[in-house]
């Protein structure tokens, strides 16, 4: 049995030295990821640009172009606390662009989740508020699948990599539903910011919800400063009294974007 | 030389497992055609695989990417793998080295015949693989890794320029097959070795956290035709991948010329 | 990669093989230890002794497949530092039981092998299949041969590179009784014709039939090196076994035979001497009208001689039956 066992073992375990050796040799003189925010800022929209003009077409729009488009992305991996580097299936990108027919939302750009490999390929999956659904409806009326709505791009790794300077604000929203009584009586709401370029902060400041839609008793204002992709719990100075059902909340930001008309929220939990 | 090389053509020639090869890089891949196209939902976790249900390129493209990872290794050390090994196996080192043969001669003789096996063993491959895609699924437009749309005629050198870049990194496991071959003097473990280090490298080549091993890795070579379906086209992996194979190539043929020139042939 | 053999000082043709202090050693065992011999043009030269005695590896190291520790061997004057494979010119043989392609048939092997000789007419194939005998069975693959039926292909496949050095290890090996007869038929006639043979074997009468000089080897080393004359000169002397009508009086009579020694082998009679000695025996019974029943040579003197030499505790059988 070793007669057998030590020609064939002894090349195997020497081949897969060889593969630790340049291992560590790769890591020792590691040049970085080919994976990188900027080349994703540039291939993104390359990629997108031409699946969107194709999904117009198939709908039975031909005037677009790929040069109208004029897609720009700002891409980022996940939140400020993960170098934007590397393989991985948390990219997120913020990309706006120009079609006079699908206008952007308040924010002004759509955001887009993607897969990227170490091969330099990746999967992004569009908004569908704004590329539509998996499926769509083509000129003739026949269903086909969209070819917008997910799609897979490779870029080249040698491509310039310094930024491409695009910046998106973060949006801001309100995350919970309700207002949260705390033990004190004081309401808590939650705040939640997107990905963007500086994360959000500003003022949130909440009445009491009357009746006949007046301007109810104050609960009072407080200033919030979050990073992006962060949620925060944000607690009013005011308390709540007994018969206070509803909240109406009002945001106002200085950094990130976010509505600023009011939102009304049901009280929940105990009020004193 | 060439007498060495016209007599390894001729045993090959005669070896069932040569005409197999040959036979199921014919034939193989009109059934996976046909499977594939009756598929109900799209392999999308594979590039080009969202149309490869009803694209005849996309089909050969997606296969392409699918097969590198080890169905490309194997078709190669199959035969590769059983080049020095068998001559262990039958015996027969003694009888053609006693022949005014030298062992440098029979080296160079086995490697050619094997480069150029594995080099025709791909164009069957890719032949047979295109048209029977196009046969099943048809050759409409093809949509690119930037989006665009390739015309069907443009489509067709592009895909067979794609499966025509495979060579050089199947070339350098050719070479790894023949260099367990010499080493391990045992054909399975020459053809399964290179299988699983194809496999192996495949793994490491994926996982984020090893990707400054990916440059030197022979499997990176096996999808650096990606440059060739981007627009504007990129060569640079091409040329990296080109580089990385014969560096693979260059060590296996010195380890195994170095290990053949030593030994002693005892056995037999 | 040819190099002219270069000439004795004296202008005489090279040796056909000539080795000088060849050592080879496989971890404590020294296979073959500082062996040299010299083997003439045109002569049939034997090499004999037990398996394992380093016949094998010798030639191995003859024909460049393995390595030499120490020493060199050179044939018809090159050696493998000058010429490389060249050495290998005008040389063939085979190096234990000669092995083939078994998906090949017999010819296809021999076509494939002629292609390394530079190639060979198909005529040149059809006859040496001829010569050994296989021409209606050379359509078969040699994965279905015999034993005996591989050896002669490997004599056919020595032949198809027409020699002038044909080297032969232990060709009657494993052959049955009718093999071995024609085995020994064919090298004597290949032989005759003027080649120059190197042949190994464990059976002195191998040996004895056919060889000019022969080499004895034990456990790696020369354990005598000599004509064959030579050799008969060291054999002890023939010794035969009697069964007669009359044992004692059969033992009487050769006790009174100076020129015998008598000796018993359980109950059989044993008596050793010159031919003259023991005819004069014979002449003996029969004229005391001692029936003769049984006159049987025990081992060949040479056979003797080869256990003496190659067995150092000197327990070779000396009695027994002949084969």
């Amino acid at each position: 049995m070793r007669r057998v066992l030590i020609p064939v073992l002894v090349p195997t375990l020497a081949l897969v030295l060889a593969l630790a050796a340049l291992t560590g040799l790769a890591f020792a003189t590691n040049p970085g990821s080919t994976v990188t925010k900027a080349r994703l800022e540039r291939a993104l929209p390359a990629v997108f640009a031409h699946v969107y003009v194709q999904e117009q077409r198939l709908a039975g729009r031909t005037g677009l172009t790929v040069a109208d488009l004029d897609p720009v992305a700002m891409c980022d991996r996940g939140g400020p606390s993960v170098a934007d580097t590397g393989p991985g299936s948390d990219w997120v990108c913020l990309m706006s662009w120009q079609d006079p027919e699908v206008p952007m939302p308040t924010e002004g750009y759509g955001k887009f989740e993607l897969t990227v490999r170490s091969n330099d390929c990746f999967t992004a999956s569009s908004p569908s508020k704004l590329v539509g659904y998996a499926t769509m409806t083509d000129a003739s009326g026949k269903t086909v699948t969209n070819p917008a709505y997910e799609f897979d791009g490779c870029f080249d790794p040698d491509t310039s990599n310094t930024p491409t300077g695009h910046t998106f604000p973060s949006l801001l929203s309100l995350t919970s539903t309700t207002a949260q009584v705390d033990a004190s009586g004081h309401p808590q709401v939650q705040l939640g910011c997107g990905t963007g370029s500086d994360g959000c902060a500003g003022t949130l400041t909440a009445t009491v919800a009357t009746a006949d839609g007046s301007t109810g008793r104050s609960l009072g204002s407080v200033p919030f400063d979050l990073a992006e992709e962060q949620v925060k719990t944000v607690t009013l100075p005011g308390r709540l009294r007994a018969g206070d059902s509803q909240v109406v909340v009002t945001l106002s930001t200085t950094t990130g974007v976010g509505s600023s008309s009011p939102a009304t929220l049901a009280v929940q939990g105990a009020t004193g | 030389m060439s007498a060495a090389v016209r007599f390894e053509l001729r045993k090959l020639a005669a070896q069932w497992r040569v005409r197999a090869l040959l036979l199921a890089a014919l034939l193989g891949p009109i059934p996976v055609a046909l499977v594939m196209s009756a598929q109900a939902n799209p392999p999308k976790d594979t590039l080009f695989g969202r149309f490869a249900l009803d694209n005849g390129f996309a089909l050969a493209l997606m296969l392409l990417g699918f097969l590198g990872q080890w169905v490309l290794p194997l078709l190669t050390s199959v035969v590769a793998g059983d080049s020095f090994a068998s001559e262990d196996q039958h015996g027969t080192w003694k009888t053609v080295l006693t022949r005014s043969t030298s062992r440098n001669r029979l080296f160079w003789a086995k490697v050619l015949v094997n480069l150029g096996l594995t080099t025709l063993v791909l164009v069957v491959l890719a032949a047979s693989t295109i048209a029977s895609a196009l046969l099943v699924e048809g050759a409409p437009a093809l949509t690119g890794l930037t989006g665009q749309l390739i015309a069907p005629g443009h489509a067709l050198w592009l895909v067979a320029a794609a499966w025509l870049s495979v060579l050089p990194p199947l070339l350098g496991f050719t070479c790894l097959a023949l260099l367990m071959s010499v080493w391990t003097r045992s054909s399975a473990a020459a053809i399964a070795v290179p299988v699983v280090l194809a496999l192996a490298m495949q793994m490491l080549g994926s996982v984020g956290t090893l990707e400054p091993v990916r440059p030197f890795l022979l499997t990176t070579a096996f999808e650096s035709w990606h440059g060739l379906l981007t627009d504007p086209r990129f060569t640079g992996p091409l040329l990296e991948g080109f580089v990385v194979s014969a560096a693979w190539a260059a060590v296996c043929l010195a380890g195994a010329s170095f290990i053949l020139h030593r030994r002693d042939i005892t056995g037999g | 990669m040819t190099t002219t053999p270069s000439p004795r000082p004296d202008g005489s043709p090279p040796a056909a093989v000539e080795a000088v202090g060849l050592v080879k050693t496989y971890g404590s065992v020294r296979a073959v230890d500082g062996v040299s011999l010299r083997v003439e043009p045109g002569e049939v030269y034997g090499m004999l002794g037990p398996n394992g005695a380093g016949k094998t590896t010798f030639l191995r190291m003859l024909f460049g497949l393995i390595r030499p520790d120490s020493g060199t061997v050179r044939v018809f004057g090159r050696s493998w530092a000058e010429s490389g494979v060249g050495v290998l010119e005008g040389v063939a043989g085979f190096i234990e039981a000669p092995r083939f392609y078994p998906y090949l048939t017999g010819r296809q092997n021999l076509e494939a092998l002629a292609l390394l000789d530079g190639g060979a007419s198909r005529g040149r194939v059809e006859e040496v299949l001829g010569t050994v005998d296989l021409a209606d069975r050379a359509h078969l693959k040699v994965g279905g041969y015999s034993y005996g039926m591989k050896q002669r292909l490997g004599v056919a496949a020595s032949l198809l590179r027409d020699p002038r050095l044909l080297v032969l290890d232990e060709p009657a090996n494993g052959l049955d009784p009718g093999g071995i007869r024609d085995m020994r038929a064919l090298v004597k006639r290949l032989a005759s014709g003027g080649l120059t043979v190197l042949l190994s074997s464990h059976h002195m009468d191998e040996v004895e039939e056919i060889c000019d000089n022969v080499t004895i080897m034990a456990r790696g080393a020369v354990a005598f090196h000599g004509s064959l004359p030579d050799l008969r000169a060291l054999a002890p002397e023939p010794g035969h076994l009697l069964r007669t009508t009359d044992d004692v009086a059969a033992e009487r009579l050769a006790l009174a035979r100076p020129d015998l020694r008598v000796g018993r082998d359980g109950d059989t009679l044993r008596v050793a001497g010159q031919r003259a000695a023991t005819t004069g025996l014979v002449a003996d019974l029969v004229a005391a009208g001692v029936g003769l029943l049984e006159l049987t040579p025990t081992q060949t003197p040479l056979e003797e001689l080869f256990f003496m030499l190659t067995d150092p505790a000197g327990t070779a059988p000396t009695g027994g039956a002949a084969a």
